[in-house]
């Protein structure tokens, strides 16, 4: 395997394990056969070791800041910490919106028709934000409670939370006659309670993705235990 | 759509069965013979059982090991490093080797009743 690959797939690993496995570890790659298999095998392993640390390895090594807010505050890192996160990821969505209607349709009164050329893309870079960011906090928070190792009471609320906002959330794109551009976001919670299926089905689709990545951790690390 | 012949599908299956797959045992095995480092592992283990550990899965089962107290590094050899095992390390792979045979042994006992 060429050195500069080596190196690259090296940097996959956390500084802990690289500051004790690093230079070894990249000797050996560059024995080996730079084949597609041998770097799926090392992203993959540098990946559990980044979810799934080795015991003992990282000991007094791992960020021990936010270790301390997970025990401090757990409600602040897995719940309003990801909803601002939430918001954040909304808000640029809706501001992709609002700048593309005015850029690609300021003659209709509302951004919600068929556009093409660049405006397909720009449109879509808003839509794909807005549909991934439930999903993309949610994996977050799995990511900081697979390494913080927390009780699951906050994680849990953490991600309800955002797969009832990523469920019930609504944009709404108005304008008045002659006026300016309008776009808001709302919350459908009320007919979310009364069993509407879209939003319920939404809210559910967001809560299994998010909850997958942990079950999965779960199901390896049993595995590995035994 | 392709197909697959019986016999492929049976050379795989007995493929599968034949590459013992616990990469913390295999290295412990490896390592039973005498120190070595990473790339000796991998070929020693490959003629061993026929078993293709990749490098990320090698180091995964050493870090551990190392981490267990089972195996020890030893000095770097011109950036490679060797390792060796541990009398706990001897200890835990022939507890574990005297089950597998005892477990060996009787399925195959079972198997001549048939």
């Amino acid at each position: 395997m060429r050195a500069g690959v080596a190196k690259l797939l090296v940097r996959l690993y956390p500084r802990y394990w690289r500051d004790r496995y690093g230079e070894e570890f990249e000797a050996l790659l560059q024995t080996r056969a730079g084949n597609l298999r041998t770097s799926a095998n090392v992203i993959w392993s540098a990946l559990r070791e980044r979810v799934s640390p080795t015991p003992g390895l990282n000991q007094g090594r791992r960020s021990v800041q936010l270790h301390s807010w997970c025990m401090r505050a757990p409600w602040a890192v897995f719940g309003l910490g990801p909803l601002l996160f939430l918001a954040v990821a909304y808000f640029v969505a809706c501001f992709i919106l609002w700048s593309g209607w005015r850029m690609f349709l300021p003659q209709s009164n509302t951004p919600f028709i068929p556009v093409g050329g660049y405006a397909v893309f720009y449109f879509e870079a808003g839509k794909l934000l807005y549909y991934a960011a439930p999903i993309l906090v949610g994996w977050a928070v799995v990511l900081v409670c697979a390494r913080q190792n927390p009780k699951a009471v906050w994680p849990g609320v953490g991600l309800v939370l955002i797969a009832l906002v990523g469920g019930t959330t609504q944009v709404h794109a108005y304008r008045a006659a002659g006026g300016p551009e309008h776009v808001s976001l709302g919350f459908a919670l009320g007919s979310f309670l009364h069993g509407i299926p879209g939003g319920a089905s939404h809210a559910l689709m967001i809560l299994s993705l998010t909850m997958l990545p942990f079950v999965v951790w779960r199901f390896q690390k049993d595995l590995a235990s035994r | 759509m392709r197909s697959t012949s019986p016999n492929v599908v049976v050379r795989q299956r007995d493929s599968a069965l034949e590459n013992f797959s616990d990469p913390p045992m295999l290295v412990l095995a490896s390592l039973a013979e005498g120190p070595k480092h990473g790339h000796a592992m991998i070929d020693d283990i490959a003629g061993l059982c026929g078993t293709h550990l990749g490098p990320g899965t090698l180091y995964g089962a050493i870090a551990r090991l190392e981490q267990q107290g089972l195996i020890e590094p030893l000095a770097a050899e011109d950036r490679r490093r060797p390792y060796r095992i541990t009398a706990e390390g001897s200890r835990v792979l022939r507890a574990r080797l005297t089950t597998l045979h005892k477990f060996s042994k009787a399925g195959l006992k079972r198997l001549e009743a048939l």
